[in-house]
C-alpha cells in the first residue's frame, strides 16, 4: 500500500510532471482549433513556455493543472489568431491563396475531417474539448471563460452542425 | 453518420504529439523557472488583504470599548469623600461634586459616608447644594413639606422656598441647620428623591476667628494703657489727644466684636440649598450605572466610526464604479473580440 495518490489525482509537484500528464491534451485542443498541425506544435511549445514563467502561481485549489494549461493555451492560441487574421487581411489585399491543412488529424475520415473544417474555430473548441479530451462541463466552463450552461448549449449546436455537415458530404 | 458514430471516432484518434515536440516540451518544461513571488508568498499577501477587513473592524470594536470604558467615569468616588472632609480642616475649604450618585436606594447608605460633617472644635462655614428629581407634583409637594420637616426636626429654619408647579414642577428650598446637624440634614434630605447633583462647600472659619480674638486683645490693652495715659496726663490738650484715641480704639474693638459675632453666627449654621424637579421639569438626564454609560460611549464611538467610514465610501464610491464599468466594459469587449475571431477562424 502507497500513501502517495495516483498522478491523476493528486497535483503535480512540477510543471514537468503536468507536462508528461497533458501534453497530449494541450497538443490535441491546439490542433483542432488552428486546424494546422505545425502551427499547434509551435503553439504548445509556446504554451509551455509562458507556463514556465507562471508555474509558480498554478494554485492547485483554483483547479487542476490540466484546465490550467489548456487555460494558458487558449490564450496563446488566441494571440495566434490575431496574428492569423491581421496576416490573412495582408494576404487578402495582395491576392495570395490562404493556407489550409485538410489533414490536421491523424486517423480522421474524409468527411469527418472536412465537416471539422467547416465549423468555426469556437465550435472546435467546445468539441476538443468535451468530446476528445472528455473534460466535464465545468472544466470546459472554466478554460472558455463562459457558464457551464453556454457549454452544453454550444456543444449541441456544435454537434448538431457536423452532423448535417458530415452526412451531406 | 450519427453523432455516436463522430463522437466514437474523434476520441479513436485523439491527436498524439511527435517525439521531437514532446522532447522540446519536456526540455522546456524543465527548466528552471524565473524567480517570481512564490504562491505561498502570493496568497500570504492577498490574506493580509482579507485579513484588512476584519482586523479594522476589531481594531474600531476594541477603539469603541476602551474609549467606553475609560470615559464612562466611577461611582467610587463617594467612598473617599471622608478623607476630603477631614483634609478641609488643614487646607481650609473643601469643595464636592457628586456628578454620579448611587441609585436612591442606596443613596442615603451611600452618603451617610459620602458627605462631609464639620470638624469638631473648629469653627467652619458649611454650606451645601443639592439637587433632586421626584416622580411628579404630589412627590414634589411631599418632599419639599418633608424638607422644612427636617430642618426644623434638627434644629434649623427655612430662609426661603420658591414652589412652581406647571406640566411639571420645580422647588428651591434654602434652610439653616446647626452645623453639628448638617451632614444629618444632607443625608437626609438626599433620601427625598434620585440625586442628580450634590455639591457640600466648607471654609475653615477659625483662622478667622483667632485673628479677630488677637486683634480684640490687643484693643482691649491699646484701651487700659490710653486710660492710664489719660489719667496721668499734664495739660488739657493732651488729655484730649489721648481720649481721641481711645475713642477711636474703642470703636475699632466694636467692629471685631460684630465681626466676631457674625463669623461665629456663620459657624453655628450650616446653609443647605435644596432643588426640586419633577421628571418633567428635569432638564437633566438621570446618570445610568457605569455598564450603561461605557455601552454609551462606545456605540457613540462606533457610530462615528460609521459615519467616517460612510464618508469615504460615499467619496469613495464614483471613483469605484467608474473603475468597475471600466473593467466590465473591457472585459466584454474582450469576450465579443475573441468570440468573432473564433467565430471567423
Amino acid at each position: 500500500m502507497t500513501l502517495e495518490q495516483p498522478l491523476a489525482v493528486r497535483p503535480p509537484r512540477t510543471l514537468a510532471e503536468a507536462a508528461e500528464a497533458h501534453l497530449d491534451d494541450v497538443l490535441g485542443y491546439l490542433l483542432y482549433l488552428t486546424r494546422d498541425r505545425e502551427a499547434a506544435e509551435d503553439l504548445t511549445s509556446s504554451t509551455f513556455e509562458k507556463a514556465v514563467r507562471l508555474w509558480a502561481r498554478f494554485d492547485a485549489d483554483r483547479g487542476t493543472a490540466r484546465t490550467w494549461l489548456l487555460g494558458i493555451a487558449r490564450t496563446t492560441a488566441l494571440d495566434w489568431f490575431r496574428a492569423e487574421s491581421r496576416r490573412r487581411k495582408r494576404e487578402a489585399a495582395a491576392a495570395l491563396p490562404e493556407r489550409v491543412d485538410e489533414a490536421f488529424v491523424e486517423g480522421l475520415s474524409p468527411a469527418l475531417e472536412a465537416g471539422l473544417s467547416s465549423l468555426s474555430a469556437g465550435e472546435r473548441e467546445v468539441l476538443v474539448l468535451r468530446i476528445v479530451l472528455e473534460l466535464d462541463g465545468d472544466a470546459t466552463a472554466r478554460v472558455l471563460g463562459i457558464s457551464p450552461t453556454a457549454v452544453s448549449t454550444r456543444l449541441s449546436r456544435a454537434l448538431k452542425r457536423l452532423e448535417e455537415r458530415v452526412n451531406e458530404g | 453518420m450519427t453523432v455516436n458514430d463522430i463522437v466514437d471516432e474523434l476520441r479513436a484518434t485523439r491527436p498524439r504529439p511527435s517525439d521531437a515536440l514532446r522532447l522540446q516540451v519536456m526540455t522546456v518544461a524543465a527548466r528552471p523557472a524565473p524567480r517570481t513571488p512564490t504562491l505561498r508568498e502570493r496568497l500570504r499577501g492577498r490574506r493580509r488583504l482579507a485579513l484588512l477587513v476584519p482586523a479594522g473592524a476589531a481594531v474600531a470594536l476594541t477603539a469603541a470599548v476602551v474609549v467606553g470604558i475609560t470615559r464612562s467615569g466611577s461611582t467610587g468616588q463617594v467612598q473617599s469623600a471622608a478623607p476630603d472632609a477631614v483634609r478641609s480642616a488643614a487646607t481650609g475649604t473643601t469643595e464636592r461634586s457628586l456628578a454620579a450618585p448611587p441609585p436612591v436606594a442606596d443613596a442615603t447608605t451611600a452618603l451617610k459616608g459620602a458627605t462631609p460633617t464639620p470638624i469638631g472644635g473648629r469653627a467652619q462655614r458649611y454650606s451645601a447644594a443639592l439637587s433632586l428629581q421626584v416622580d411628579d407634583t404630589d412627590a414634589l409637594s411631599s418632599a419639599t413639606q418633608q424638607a422644612l420637616a427636617i430642618a426644623r426636626d434638627l434644629g434649623g429654619y427655612v430662609v426661603s422656598v420658591h414652589y412652581a408647579t406647571g406640566d411639571g414642577g420645580a422647588a428651591a428650598v434654602m434652610l439653616r441647620v446647626p452645623s453639628s446637624n448638617a451632614a444629618d440634614a444632607v443625608t437626609r434630605l438626599s433620601g427625598l428623591g434620585t440625586i442628580l447633583g450634590q455639591n457640600v462647600q466648607i471654609d475653615d472659619l477659625q483662622a478667622t476667628l483667632d485673628t479677630l480674638d488677637r486683634r480684640e486683645q490687643q484693643l482691649r490693652a491699646r484701651i487700659a494703657a490710653l486710660t492710664a495715659a489719660i489719667d496721668q496726663a499734664d495739660t488739657d490738650a493732651e488729655r484730649a489727644r489721648l481720649e481721641e484715641q481711645r475713642a477711636q480704639a474703642r470703636a475699632a474693638l466694636r467692629d471685631v466684636r460684630t465681626s466676631h459675632a457674625a463669623t461665629s453666627a456663620e459657624a453655628r449654621n450650616a446653609t443647605i440649598q435644596l432643588d426640586l424637579r419633577t421628571k418633567q421639569e428635569s432638564g437633566v438626564a438621570v446618570p445610568g450605572s457605569r455598564l450603561d454609560r461605557a455601552l454609551d460611549k462606545a456605540l457613540a464611538v462606533l457610530a462615528w466610526e460609521g459615519v467616517v467610514l460612510l464618508a469615504v465610501a460615499i467619496a469613495a464610491a464614483p471613483f469605484a464604479l467608474v473603475a468597475a464599468a471600466v473593467w466590465t466594459t473591457r472585459r466584454t469587449r474582450r469576450r465579443r473580440e475573441e468570440d468573432r475571431l473564433l467565430a471567423t477562424s
